[in-house]
């Protein structure tokens, strides 16, 4: 029976490793793809990710809710007395992102055939994009801490890759160092906290950490030490290799949280790292969907839900007044944002920090939860905004003119030209804004209900965080209904400036089409749930732990809907009447208010004044030491050597060669001397003669 | 009367002038006259210092023979001037440096 279970877990694992390599495989093939365009990459891809999804719904039916953790590993490598394990990890949360991140990547991956036909690098496109799948399908079921520090890295490498697609424009080019460079602050956490991990407890396996083994929950602070409890249970004891119980100062632990905490706002785009998500949108649109939107951003909060057990009750509640405040923030900007993409960029971070929020105030599942339906419509808005800045494009380049695509000042009307994206675009929005029926509704009132129940018996400033996230469902609602009225509501604005425009419209072809029908089905209860009111009988509260459990006990489980809904359905009332009378402008331009939301709270200008300036200031002087100091002493070596060398030179030329001519010289002169005596001149030999021998007789006399 | 020295001042002089001759012309012959004259005035002091072997003559004896001799030489001389003359169409010694270098 034994050996059966075994040999199954083993097919289970190789499923899982094959949907993971799949797009490995794809990246490979299509990077060694001759050209730059070509058809085949796009289906070489596409085709990879629908044999992922296939394989992850076999892995999740095989693993969701049996209560059985499917986990294999083979030893990795050894230094000293450490053993480093690589593996794979399936339990419930590892299943249900393998199957989110292959269901969401195949729809991408289909409209990308389409939607990027026209580009001159498709090939470089779709590589990019199945090294994405890749690392964030690896990076789900991994499990340990180094490989999942290494898929991290590689997650924020495509995606900087991704974002930078377009490498000649500048924008694109700021946009991608800016992402990369915030990633990297979050790295730096990550590692440091996967250090500090590693010092206490002499594992990096996840499973022993945060899983089954849990060490995490025996050990605590107590007096300023951080340490493990002095009595583990005997199944403890067996997979902890450590023997004895090292006492570390309680500050690491904090550090550790510190750590994890940057490494989730960097991913998942929190304050106070925030800022590079809406600079991202200058990717292609389709990438915008799958990562920024998505599933990456989602990386983040899937690694709080994996390290969850870390946190103690201060943390939590500063992720929770965290996750609150960019939310608020975030939906507060997305108010009065005109470029289409950057709406939607602030409505992701918004709805990320409810995800933190809800991780914070211990809504576990109803935060992953929220991940899954948020990744669906999100991903479904953000597509639909790729069509319209196509067909925005399209009227530009018909026309000439010279417009923004992405300003939704310029758009409206699309409702009758567009009639496919626009149902599927409000069902979309209906979802974002959390209205019954729609799977928003039930993710985001588990969230909102307990926020509610978390203030029971805390002190009065935290009071306020539902309070906040109330206000910003109402935001969202807000904004929400402003984008979709002014895009697709009214009549087509260009045609109030330029009257004689040609319009050639369309929804395009089956490639559009078809991942729009895939993705609003996610939109709809029913996948999730079989009652449309109540949340709690969502299937996925079933297979992940529920702390404080599902009853309904008090009164908010009915008030907090209600409300929700009612005032949302009043604010999109108010909005829409605001914004179907077809002036750009309603609200004045102006104020310290406006001016604060619409330059994004001012944060990159403080970024900038604080941060980059010195930074660049600190480079220019390292480069000005560099260039004057560093460089100046090695040309003054270089010029000293010039010298010398020609002192040699000289040398050398003129006396050392100089004796040897001088000789030369001698030689010769005598030689000429000598031959001087017979040149052939028979008389001249003989008057020599004379002259010798009468020098003689002189001489002779003389002496 | 005439005296040794007369006879040594006049070999000398004739000597000197054969010298001059030898060292300074520009004609194969003239240089041959010269040559002719300094063996004469070796003659003559042969003949001078005869006076001093009246048994054997011995000095004269040798003018003879030294004046045979120069006889022959000369005719070997002329010849190779003659064979130099058809060879280089002049008889300067100074243009005739085929040898030299």
């Amino acid at each position: 029976m034994n050996n059966f279970l075994q040999a199954i877990d083993t097919l289970t694992i190789k499923f899982a490793l094959t949907a993971v390599l799949l797009p490995l495989l794809a990246f490979v093939f299509n990077f060694l793809l001759p050209g730059r365009k070509s058809k085949l990459a796009g289906w070489v891809s596409t085709v990879a990710i629908l044999f992922s999804v296939v394989l992850s719904v076999s892995v999740f039916a095989k693993v969701w809710n049996t209560g059985h953790v499917v986990h294999q590993q083979v030893i990795w490598f050894t230094i000293g007395n450490t053993v480093v394990y690589a593996g794979v990890l399936l339990n419930n949360l590892s299943v249900l992102m393998l199957l989110l991140v292959s269901v969401i990547a195949l729809p991408v991956h289909i409209y990308s055939t389409a939607y990027m036909k026209h580009d001159g690098n498709i090939n470089r496109y779709f590589a990019y994009l199945s090294l994405f799948c890749f690392s964030m399908l690896a990076l789900v079921v991994v499990d340990n801490l180094v490989l999942f520090y290494a898929l991290w890295e590689l997650v924020g490498f495509s995606s900087y890759l991704l974002i930078g697609f377009w490498f000649t424009r500048d924008k694109a080019v700021q946009a991608n160092k800016k992402a990369f460079i915030m990633n990297r602050i979050g790295d730096i956490g990550l590692l440091t906290a996967i250090i500090i991990i590693f010092i206490q407890f002499r594992t990096f396996d996840i499973d022993s950490l945060f899983g089954s083994g849990n060490l995490m929950s025996y050990s605590g602070v107590h007096d300023g030490i951080w340490s493990l409890w002095h009595n583990l249970p005997i199944n403890v004891r067996l997979i902890w290799p450590r023997e004895r119980l090292v006492q570390l100062p309680s500050m690491l632990q904090y550090i550790a949280f510190g750590g994890i905490f940057l490494a989730v706002a960097a991913k998942s785009a929190q304050f106070p790292l925030h800022t590079w998500l809406p600079d991202a949108m200058e990717g292609p649109t389709s990438v915008s969907a799958l990562i920024h939107a998505a599933t990456m951003v989602a990386a983040g909060v899937f690694l709080l839900a994996r390290v969850y057990p870390l946190f103690n009750d201060a943390e939590l509640t500063i992720l929770a007044v965290v996750g609150c405040f960019t939310a608020f923030m975030a939906a507060s900007i997305a108010l009065t944002q005109t470029d289409l993409k950057r709406i939607l960029a602030y409505s992701t971070i918004s709805q990320l920090g409810y995800m933190v929020m809800a991780m914070g105030i211990g809504a576990y599942t109803s935060s992953l939860f929220h991940l899954v339906t948020h990744a669906f419509f999100k991903c479904l808005l953000f597509l639909v905004a790729g069509i319209v800045i196509h067909q925005m494009q399209h009227i530009k380049e018909d026309n000439q003119l010279d417009i923004d695509p992405q300003n939704i000042n310029n758009m409206g009307g699309l409702r009758k030209k567009l009639p496919f994206t626009f149902v599927v675009a409000v069902i979309g929005a209906l979802a974002l804004i959390g209205l019954p029926l729609t799977s928003g509704y039930l993710s985001k009132d588990g969230i909102l209900i307990k926020s509610f129940e978390w203030t029971g018996g805390r002190s009065g400033i935290l009071k306020v965080v539902p309070v906040i996230a109330l206000l910003t469902t109402w935001l969202t609602a807000f904004y929400v209904t402003r984008l979709i009225v002014k895009v697709f509501f009214g009549e087509l604005r260009l045609l109030h400036i330029k009257p004689g425009i040609k319009l050639n419209l369309s929804d395009g072809n089956w490639q559009y089409k078809l991942p729009l029908a895939l993705l609003v089905l996610g939109c709809f209860f029913p996948l999730f749930s079989t009652n449309f009111l109540v949340y709690e009988q969502a299937w996925i509260f079933k297979g992940l732990p529920n702390a404080g459990g599902l009853e309904r006990d008090n009164v908010y489980h009915t008030l907090v809907p209600a409300g929700v809904n009612i005032l949302s359905i009043l604010v999109m009332y108010g909005a829409y009447t605001i914004y179907i009378k077809r002036r750009n402008n309603p609200f004045p331009q102006k104020g310290v208010l406006f001016n604060l939301s619409f330059n994004a709270w001012y944060f990159d200008a403080v970024y900038n004044k604080v941060i980059v300036e010195p930074v660049l200031l600190l480079c220019r002087f390292a480069f000005w030491f560099d260039r004057r100091v560093v460089d100046g002493l090695v040309k003054r070596i270089a010029k000293t050597g010039i010298a010398l060398s020609k002192l040699a030179d000289w040398t050398d030329r003129h006396i050392v060669d100089g004796f040897l001519h001088l000789l030369v010289a001698i030689v010769k002169g005598i030689g000429n001397f000598a031959r001087m005596f017979h040149g052939g001149k028979v008389q001249y030999y003989l008057f020599s003669m004379l002259v010798v021998i009468l020098v003689l007789f002189i001489l002779k006399i003389v002496i | 009367m005439i005296s040794l020295t007369d006879f040594l001042m006049v070999s000398a002089a004739l000597f000197c002038i054969g010298l001059y001759m030898i060292v300074s012309k520009h004609n194969a012959i003239q240089i041959l006259i010269g040559i002719e004259l300094m063996l004469n005035a070796a003659n003559l002091n042969l003949v001078a210092f005869g006076k001093y072997d009246s048994l054997n003559n011995g000095g004269q004896m040798f003018a003879l023979f030294a004046i045979v001799l120069a006889a022959a030489t000369t005719a070997v001389a002329l010849a190779i001037i003659l064979n130099v003359y058809k060879k280089y169409k002049t008889i300067d010694p100074d243009r005739i440096d085929k040898l030299r270098d």
